[in-house]
């Protein structure tokens, strides 16, 4: 019975480690103990140096490897702090030394470890050297994709002093961006959609060009001010759905690398995130929208006001305000998943939506500090140049987390995701700028990933 | 400096203007703007309008075949296409877009705007801008009443139309974009009926327009005194002042100065004409701007605004020609409505007495100085033209013809074809001389804007195009 009892807590012992191990941590340390295989020559005493950029993933990934090579027929002996590990390895008879380094790969979501391993056994033939090395050292490495545990581990602190979000440019494209999405539109990561008055140009989370659709735009009616509307998400037939002011809503599909047309839509997709996406419909003859706003894309249900909209932006992840509806009076009305007005605090509710009286109309919504509730991430509320980044918080009242220095050109987009690949949101704005080869835009990437901090 | 880089120059010194939407802000639909003028709009039509009111009306209310983007190029309008020519300027074949229909909704096609062409050839009533078809192969012989159409203009489809020139014109296509080409009654604005006398015109959307439904729903444009524009612009009551002076503190864009003044010597002076030429010749053309002229002014060295030449400006006072003084008299035909041609038709009285010529001024109406300037009966004229195109053959063709008729418009063109900065502005210069006529200053009227008001776009022409007006946040609805 008794043998019974302790083989139980033995085995309790044993997998209660596994079991709590972050499962990104431990694939990747999974895979690093596999890429440094098992002892050689019985050599099993091994000294395990962990570093890491995010002071809180050093202690979790040291345990995720410790489990994994102890796994592989290894003692393992953590050295910590120590400024000569080798060192210190030699000095306590350990016959390798493991030296980690880990983290999160910029601009994807994938946790990242590289190890030297150094053999620190003395050597005969070597007496006279003793720092000398038995064997030379060799480089090993793993990956895993980063899960949300990960996520919060690796991130790492803003600097102190650092601004709340940094602003820098992403990249160019030629001719004006009217709209902006980001999202996975088929390839399997975060890339950014925008849409062209003649095309829908689709980029890498760096803002390389991966695929273009184009289209004729006299095809379509005349509006004075060329607009549209784009979002990345399930739309059956492919994961871009885009509706140009003057013309009809169309869904693309991302197919070996190309964008194809691959179906239509009876209203406007405004916007799109975890939450689902939003339509609506042009004003007739405008680049604006009615306020008549819908979750699916079959009929549009009546206005709610005469108002009319800029556009409708999602928050990429959801949330407390998974949507945001600006208009023309430069006034956001801040939505709940239902297109509900948005409940703030959770005791508060209101027949009402919470509004921020003073937005530019290239606005996104991005939880860039990861509390839960998107900020809206817009340009300036005014038509005088120049033109600037302001990170507002979703409360009416509050004072700018943000507000850049000057920027060339007019932010007239914008969009949210994690581009970055730090597990938070980032947004990008789409400034349009004039030179002597015409009009071109300048993607402004806004992110509060320390990485980033200037 | 090429004249796309001039066209851009002035578009970003434009652009750089206070009131324009340059930053984070789209331009709204909705809302009515009120436009307060110094005199009162009587004329829509852009193959008739000439006066500045006139052409705000018809500019409002009719579409160009071509229009011009924020940095000054030219896009599509009415046609579906900027045109090129295959034989180096002679031959353009003009595609009308599909769909249109004018204000009142009858179909536009390639017909209408043969028309649109032909009527500025008319004889009845005659149009104040031929020289905007003198090209045109056989224009000279509708002017002339011989034919009944110009050969050079065939409507070959419903949306395609062929120009034939009778010299090559690498011009056209900004001709394309001056306002008399325009098609009356197609543009941003459509206006309901006629106002009574003195009351304001209020212009109404159209959905319909070319280039898109304008972003105000209505444009009333008023006739408002000095004092009572800074007033009304302060109060709200009117969104924008075009006037010579500025209305109170009120900014607004810069318009370029291609209101030309120019004098021309008629056939009645006889041996008087050496002397006043001399005159003439002296006169401190900067002093004329700074001092004598409203609004914004600049001297005219040649007869094509520096607007439109970029280039180091002729000096505007020449020496005194030796010799050129003769006693006698003569007479100063004006327009009695025309405030600059009056105030410097007083000062070159002081200018020619020094040189011993006894000068009246006769200021007549408009009907009466339309005649007399056509039959040569005059003296000394001076002239007043609001320069409707970009280029400086178009400019001088334009003034040419205003002054000496469509023969002269004619040569204008063949002299300038295709010749920008210094060389255009040379054969301007000689231009002048042939035809006798004494390029002196080119005005601008000043334009006071509310903060609210954006979209103040003005194009290379000069002229503002209503259809881009918009009003920044609050005045929103939908149309």
């Amino acid at each position: 019975m008794r043998l019974a009892t302790a083989a139980v807590a033995l085995a309790l012992a044993l997998a209660l480690p596994a079991a709590a191990a972050p499962p990104a941590l431990g694939a990747a340390a999974d895979a690093l103990a596999a890429e440094i295989g098992p002892p050689a020559e019985g050599r099993r005493a091994l000294a395990l140096a962990v570093e890491t950029r995010a002071p809180s993933l050093a202690r979790p990934l040291e345990a995720a490897l410790e489990r994994a090579l102890a796994g592989a027929g290894y003692t393992v002996t953590p050295v910590r702090g120590a400024a000569d590990a080798e060192g210190a390895a030699r000095e306590a008879g350990q016959d390798w030394l493991v030296r980690v380094q880990g983290g999160l790969v910029p601009g994807r979501r994938e946790l990242a470890l590289v190890g030297e391993v150094i053999p620190t056994w003395p050597s005969f033939f070597l007496q006279r050297r003793p720092g000398a090395r038995a064997i030379p050292p060799r480089l090993v490495s793993s990956r895993a994709p980063a899960d949300a545990e990960a996520l919060v581990l690796a991130r790492e602190g803003r600097p102190s002093g650092a601004p709340f979000a940094a602003v820098r440019p992403l990249g160019r494209v030629e001719g004006r961006v009217l709209a902006l999405a980001i999202g996975d539109a088929g390839g399997g990561s975060a890339a950014i959609a925008a849409a062209l008055p003649g095309a829908v140009v689709l980029l890498s989370p760096a803002g390389a060009p991966l695929a273009r659709f184009d289209v004729d735009p006299s095809a379509r009616g005349a509006v004075r001010d060329p607009a549209a509307t784009i979002a990345v998400g399930d739309f059956g037939a492919g994961r871009v759905a885009v509706a140009w002011a003057g013309g009809a809503p169309e869904v693309l599909a991302l197919r070996a690398g190309a964008l194809e047309r691959a179906g239509a839509l009876a209203a406007a997709p405004l916007c799109a995130g975890e939450k689902g996406a939003v339509f609506g419909a042009y004003a007739p003859g405008t680049g604006v929208l009615a306020d008549a706003l819908a979750r699916a894309p079959g009929t549009v249900p009546p206005r709610r006001s005469a108002r009319l909209l800029y556009g409708v932006a999602a928050a990429p992840r959801g949330g407390p305000v998974s949507f945001a509806a600006l208009g023309t009076d430069l006034r956001l009305e801040l939505l709940g998943p239902e297109l509900q007005p948005a409940e703030l605090a959770p005791s508060t509710s209101s027949s009402t939506a919470p509004v921020l009286p003073s937005v530019g109309t290239g606005f996104a919504l991005a939880d860039l500090d990861g509390d839960g509730v998107a900020e809206i991430v817009a340009s300036a509320p005014t038509a005088a140049p120049p033109d600037r980044v302001r990170v507002l918080a979703a409360r009416p009242g509050a004072a700018p987390l943000l507000e850049s220095g000057p920027v060339e050109g007019a932010i007239l987009a914008g969009a949210g995701g994690d581009l970055t690949g730090d597990g938070l949101d980032d947004a990008v704005l789409a400034a349009i700028v004039r030179g002597p080869g015409g009009v071109a835009t300048e993607l402004l990437l806004v992110t509060s990933d320390p990485r980033e901090a200037p | 400096m090429s004249r796309l880089d001039r066209v851009r120059t002035l578009a970003a010194a434009l652009a750089l203007a206070p009131g324009l939407a340059l930053a984070g802000v789209r331009p709204a639909p909705g809302g009515s703007v009120t436009l307060a003028l110094p005199a009162e709009a009587r004329i829509a039509d852009p193959a008739l309008a000439q006066d500045a009111a006139d052409l705000v009306l018809a500019r409002a209310t009719s579409a160009p075949l071509l229009e011009r983007d924020a940095g000054g190029r030219l896009v599509p309008g009415v046609l579906a296409e900027v045109p090129t020519s295959e034989d180096g300027g002679r031959t353009w074949r003009l595609r009308v877009r599909d769909g249109l229909v004018t204000a009142a909704g009858a179909p536009l096609g390639a017909a209408e705007v043969a028309a649109a062409v032909a009527r500025l050839l008319s004889r009845a009533p005659a149009s104040p801008h031929a020289w905007a078809a003198l090209a045109l192969l056989g224009a000279d012989g509708v002017l002339a009443g011989r034919a009944a159409a110009p050969e050079g203009l065939r409507v070959v489809s419903a949306r395609e139309l062929v120009l034939t020139l009778a010299l090559p014109l690498p011009e056209l296509p900004d001709l394309l974009a001056a306002l008399p080409l325009a098609v009356a009654g197609a543009g941003p604005f459509v206006l309901p009926s006629a106002p009574a006398r003195g009351a304001p015109w209020v212009l109404r959307a159209n959905p319909a327009a070319p280039g898109g439904r304008p972003f105000l729903d209505a444009l009333a444009l008023q006739v408002v005194d000095a004092r009572a524009a800074a007033r009304l612009l302060a109060r709200g009551k009117v969104e924008l002042v075009l006037r010579p002076e500025r209305a109170g503190d009120a900014a607004g864009p810069a318009l370029p100065p291609l209101r030309a003044t120019v004098a021309a010597l008629g056939p009645g002076l006889g041996p008087r004409a050496a002397a006043v030429r001399a005159a003439l010749a002296s006169v401190d053309r900067a002093a004329l701007a700074r001092r004598f002229a409203r609004g914004a002014a600049v001297p005219l060295s040649t007869l094509v605004p520096p607007a439109l030449l970029a280039v180091a400006a002729v000096p505007a006072s020449a020496p005194n020609a030796p010799g050129a003084s003769a006693p006698g008299r003569l007479r100063i035909l004006v327009r009695g409505d025309a405030a600059d041609p009056r105030a410097i038709a007083d000062r070159l009285q002081v200018t020619l007495f020094d040189r011993g010529i006894t000068a009246a001024v006769d200021a007549v109406d408009r009907e009466r100085f339309a005649a007399r300037l056509a039959a040569g009966d005059y003296e000394l004229a001076l002239v007043e033209v609001q320069v409707l195109a970009a280029r400086p053959a178009l400019a001088a063709a334009q003034i040419a013809t205003a002054v000496r008729g469509p023969a002269a418009g004619r040569r204008a063109l063949g002299a300038l074809a295709g010749l920008d900065g210094a060389p255009a502005a040379a054969a301007a210069e000689r231009l002048a001389r042939e035809l006798d006529l004494v390029p002196l200053v080119a005005t601008a009227p000043r334009a006071s804007a509310a903060p609210a008001l954006q979209g103040i776009a003005v194009g290379p022409e000069g002229l503002l195009d209503p259809g881009a007006l918009w009003l920044l946040g609050g005045e929103a609805h939908a149309p």
